[in-house]
């Protein structure tokens, strides 16, 4: 593919093309990172690397008032010395083809852009349709040893709002990495310096005992990619992105518990993917989905640890009729009954050695828990986003929903909650039913 | 498509040049007797005075005198006379001209481009398949250059899109960084400066680049400014003989030079081969120097000047055309390198060396190199030809870092030992080819690894289209601690390092 092709294909071919002037450079790591470094790729980073994950910030002007391209770029060379790997490029081993990353500097990709909307009228525009426009659509691949792992974009608005659009591969971590990552290159803009590098383990494999050879449900078969990592859907997948107030959620976590004991028991995260799985499953009626796969944060080795691809799958079993149940039932059987299948993850891609290639995102209809996750941490000049999103490209038919927390609702004054932002990615069709549904049951858009 | 290897070649060792274990003692005696020709046969001559002194005594001393006869016209014209003869012998006598201290511009990191990103960006401009990307792996996998170098902020862009405002701002970012390192090392005030001479060869706007020198520093408005643009990578050693002949003509003045070159302006976009080694082999970098002829700077001076010789091929037509400026068939802009670059450039130094060795050469070698020259003459070439032993003059050696084969040719003929040419191989791996202020940052390099003494000298070597082959030799006039400040203080403790032959990505 050259360069003129993924650019159009970045771009839509709408009428009116709101994001114009696209400039691309590279920014790579102050200090020589050294010949011959490498950084291992676990199986389970293996298994996601069909997977990209995409993050958009919106600022107001007050966030870069003053501030050109090269500030932004400045800080950008220490904060590549810390996290060198996302600099790198994906070599195969000679011996068995295994990927890894050879951190060979290549740097990562900066887009520049301006959009001759403002900030107000895109966010009004409410259905994020075009929000592919601020973010690369990266793909890895037909070249892997030249495509670069990360891409960050910056969109300049007429009003002087400001977005940032962070394009990661999810093979070099999950979206809690690409949030701590992003987090950090806002931390060194605003002069806070971390002294010390992060922890590089080289060798993340655990070891586990041998294998039980079953077949883990949170993933599916693909045909194999070869070096163009990306997998093909059999219908259109669009995003939306609901957003839940604090107040609605309040409402939906009363109505689901009522005033039995059982309030607040669950999280908001199990009873929003339970509300999402009871809508899904009267929408598409016979083909309810009946397994799901829940994405979780692990929590416990996070800090100072570099990007990892560290998440607990798990999946869940309903044996009853999904559009029948009540939320209860629902959010009880995600709390309680998962089944953790990261290890038969590993050992499949132990196994598997590189001859199938696998998604997980999709392959049943996937909940995602990023209520930990700090999206709203990337603050420039002291401001944090006005609204922050992630989404995920290259998933399987079934769908995703991601749980995000939701921007801070200044009107409303209640410093301790806020809402969430439920984005999902789903078969176009499913969404405007998805829309209705939510709409006149639950009074969320 | 490129195939990427994953193992690291290991570098062939350079060959020993340095020769001999045993001192050869007849050569050395030899040496002694011819250098100290003249003292050793003044020690006889004093002696037979000293003794007949001795011999006759005072009184007979003054006998002596009067049987002279001088009348006291004759010692007052006599006096007159010497004294006119000295006044007359000190003023024609030439001004020393001292190197009182210099700058070099020190890129900063966000500028660097490693080898994984540039060839990353040739493959985006030009397309995978094409050949002249496979012909600027080649060049830069064998160019002893290292991930450390800096081009400008505009060739990180893809594709690099310059304009002029933006080698304006190169410019300013090279040239008042040095020279205020320089004002900041020297104490010098910007008003104080009474000659500004800058040299960048491909970048020549209007007002020149010394007005805007001027402009930044407020200099006087009756400094002799001068701008030479044109004259290729040896323009600083041209710079610096402007500068001596000014200091000859102006008494008690100072000057400052100031050497660069551009690269945002003149960044190659086209495919024809013999024009792709200046992309690949250019590098951002600037000097600034302090020269002077006044008596109060000779004590803190680092060097004095002692010899320029310049040489100058351009009147045969292959030397005139190796390096060329010129349209490519798509009609772009390129600087085109003939196949006998090598060739014409040491003919080129062979006549430099001709010139240089009888200013330079001690006695001893001159005289073999004549007997020698003569044998030849008579014997018909049956004899091998003698190269004088520079180490023998000069202790360090400053070799423009032209390209990795010309450090090679000119290792081979002068017989230099690796030790001697690693500044200028250090130089090329860490900053890549700066162009006219290279040799600066070689000087840099023999300074911070502390081997810079008192007394000694210095040879820097620098070619240049046209073609030129200039050379200056410098005495070092105190010695000199290793400088805190400069380029290489951050890194000299890594070097030298080993540089491989071929670089794998």
């Amino acid at each position: 593919l050259s360069l003129s092709l993924s650019l159009s294909t970045m771009v839509s071919t709408h009428v009116e093309n709101p994001v114009y002037d696209v400039r691309l450079s590279s920014v790579v790591p102050g200090r020589v990172t050294g010949e011959d470094k490498v950084q291992e790729l676990t199986n389970m980073d293996l298994m996601m690397k069909l997977h990209y994950i995409r993050g958009l910030y919106f600022f107001k002007s007050e966030a870069v008032q003053g501030l050109d391209i090269f500030d932004l770029k400045e800080p950008m060379f220490q904060w590549l010395d810390l996290y060198y790997p996302t600099s790198g490029r994906i070599r195969r081993q000679s011996e068995n083809g295994r990927p890894f990353i050879k951190c060979n500097d290549g740097g990562v990709r900066i887009v520049e852009a301006r959009c001759n909307k403002t900030l107000d009228e895109w966010l009004a525009m409410k259905d994020h349709s075009l929000d592919h426009q601020l973010l690369y659509n990266q793909i890895l691949g037909p070249d892997l040893g030249f495509s670069p792992l990360v891409f960050i974009q910056f969109t300049w608005f007429k009003c002087g709002g400001f977005s940032v659009g962070l394009s990661w591969a999810h093979i070099l971590g999950d979206i809690f990495s690409a949030s701590t990552f992003i987090n950090m290159w806002g931390q060194i803009t605003a002069g806070h310096v971390s002294p010390q590098s992060l922890n590089m383990p080289n060798t993340r494999k655990y070891e586990f005992p041998p294998s039980t050879a079953k077949k883990p449900f949170s993933l599916k078969r693909v045909d194999p990619a070869g070096d163009y990592w990306l997998t093909a859907n059999n219908c259109k997948m669009e995003t939306h992105s609901f957003h839940v107030t604090a107040k609605q959620l309040n409402h939906i976590l009363s109505k689901t518990f009522g005033l039995s004991k059982a309030a607040n028991k669950f999280p908001p995260f199990e009873v929003l993917s339970a509300l999402m799985w009871n809508s899904l499953a009267k929408i598409r009626g016979e083909f309810e989905p009946r397994i799901v796969t829940i994405c979780n944060d692990n929590s416990q080795s996070r800090e100072n640890d570099f990007s990892s691809n560290g998440q607990v799958i798990s999946i869940v079993e309903a044996d009853f009729t999904v559009m029948n149940a009540n939320l209860l039932e629902l959010a009880a059987l995600i709390g309680e009954k998962r089944v953790d299948e990261r290890r038969m993850i590993e050992e499949l891609e132990e196994r598997e050695n590189g001859k199938s290639d696998f998604i997980m995102y999709g392959a049943n209809l996937t909940f995602v828990n990023l209520e930990e996750a700090n999206i709203y941490g990337l603050e420039l000049k002291g401001q944090k986003p006005v609204f922050a999103n992630y989404t995920i490209a290259g998933i399987g038919d079934e769908g995703v929903v991601l749980v995000l927390p939701g921007p801070e609702d200044s009107e409303h004054g209640d410093g301790g909650s806020n809402g969430r932002t439920l984005t999902v990615i789903l078969p176009g069709n499913q969404i405007s039913e998805l829309k209705n549904e939510l709409r006149e049951k639950w009074g969320i858009f | 498509s490129l195939s990427l290897s994953l193992s690291l070649k290991m570098a062939p060792t350079l060959p020993e040049y340095s020769k001999t274990v045993k001192p050869n003692y007849v050569k050395l005696g030899y040496q002694y007797i011819v250098n100290h020709f003249l003292s050793l046969l003044l020690v006889p001559i004093l002696l037979s005075i000293l003794t007949e002194v001795l011999r006759l005594g005072p009184d007979g001393l003054l006998d002596l005198w009067i049987s002279l006869h001088f009348t006291p016209i004759q010692i007052l014209c006599s006096s007159f006379f010497t004294l006119y003869i000295a006044t007359l012998y000190l003023m024609s006598k030439r001004r020393t001209v001292y190197l009182v201290d210099y700058a070099c511009f020190k890129p900063p990191s966000h500028l660097r481009a490693p080898f994984a990103r540039i060839l990353e960006h040739a493959r985006m401009v030009l397309g995978s398949k094409s050949e002249s990307l496979a012909f600027q792996y080649k060049i830069i996998e064998r160019s002893g250059i290292g991930e450390e170098t800096c081009v400008p902020p505009i060739m990180h862009y893809i594709p690099p899109e310059p304009n002029m405002q933006l080698a304006r701002e190169e410019a300013e970012m090279v040239i008042f960084s040095a020279m205020d390192s320089l004002l900041k090392k020297t104490g010098l005030s910007a008003k104080d400066i009474d000659v500004l001479i800058v040299n960048c060869s491909l970048f020549s706007p209007t007002p020149s680049l010394s007005a805007m020198v001027i402009n930044k520093y407020k200099m006087r408005s009756n400094i002799k400014s001068f701008n030479l643009s044109g004259m290729g990578c040896s323009a600083g050693l041209i710079s610096i003989d402007l500068a001596r002949d000014l200091l000859q003509v102006h008494p008690n003045s100072n000057a400052v030079v100031v050497s660069t070159e551009i690269l945002t302006p003149n960044l190659y976009t086209g495919t024809e081969r013999s024009m792709q080694l200046p992309n690949c082999l250019f590098r951002i970098g600037g000097a600034a120097l302090l020269l002077s002829n006044r008596w109060s700077d000779s004590r803190r001076a680092k060097y004095r000047l002692s010899h320029i010789v310049r040489t100058h091929k351009g009147a045969d037509d292959k030397a005139y055309r190796c390096v060329f400026e010129e349209e490519d068939p798509e009609g772009k802009v390129g600087i085109s390198l003939s196949i006998d670059l090598m060739t014409i450039a040491a003919r080129a130094l062979k006549s430099n060396i001709t010139a240089i060795g009888p200013l330079v050469l001690p006695a001893s070698e001159q005289l073999l190199f004549l007997a020698t020259l003569i044998g030849r003459k008579i014997f018909k070439n049956k004899w091998k030809p003698y190269i004088p032993d520079f180490k023998q003059a000069l202790e360090h050696f400053c070799i423009h870092a032209g390209g990795r084969a010309v450090i090679d040719e000119l290792q081979k003929n002068l017989q230099l030992s690796a030790e001697q040419v690693e500044a200028s191989r250090m130089t090329l791996y860490r900053f890549g080819n700066t162009s006219s202020s290279s040799i600066w940052y070689e000087l840099s390099y023999i300074e911070a690894k502390g081997r810079m003494k008192k007394g000694d000298r210095v040879w820097q070597i620098a070619f240049g289209s046209g073609f030129k082959c200039n050379s200056a030799v410098w005495k070092c006039n105190r010695n000199i601690k290793t400088p805190a400040d400069g380029p290489w203080n951050d890194c000299i403790h890594k070097y030298p390092v080993d540089i491989p032959e071929v670089f794998t990505l």
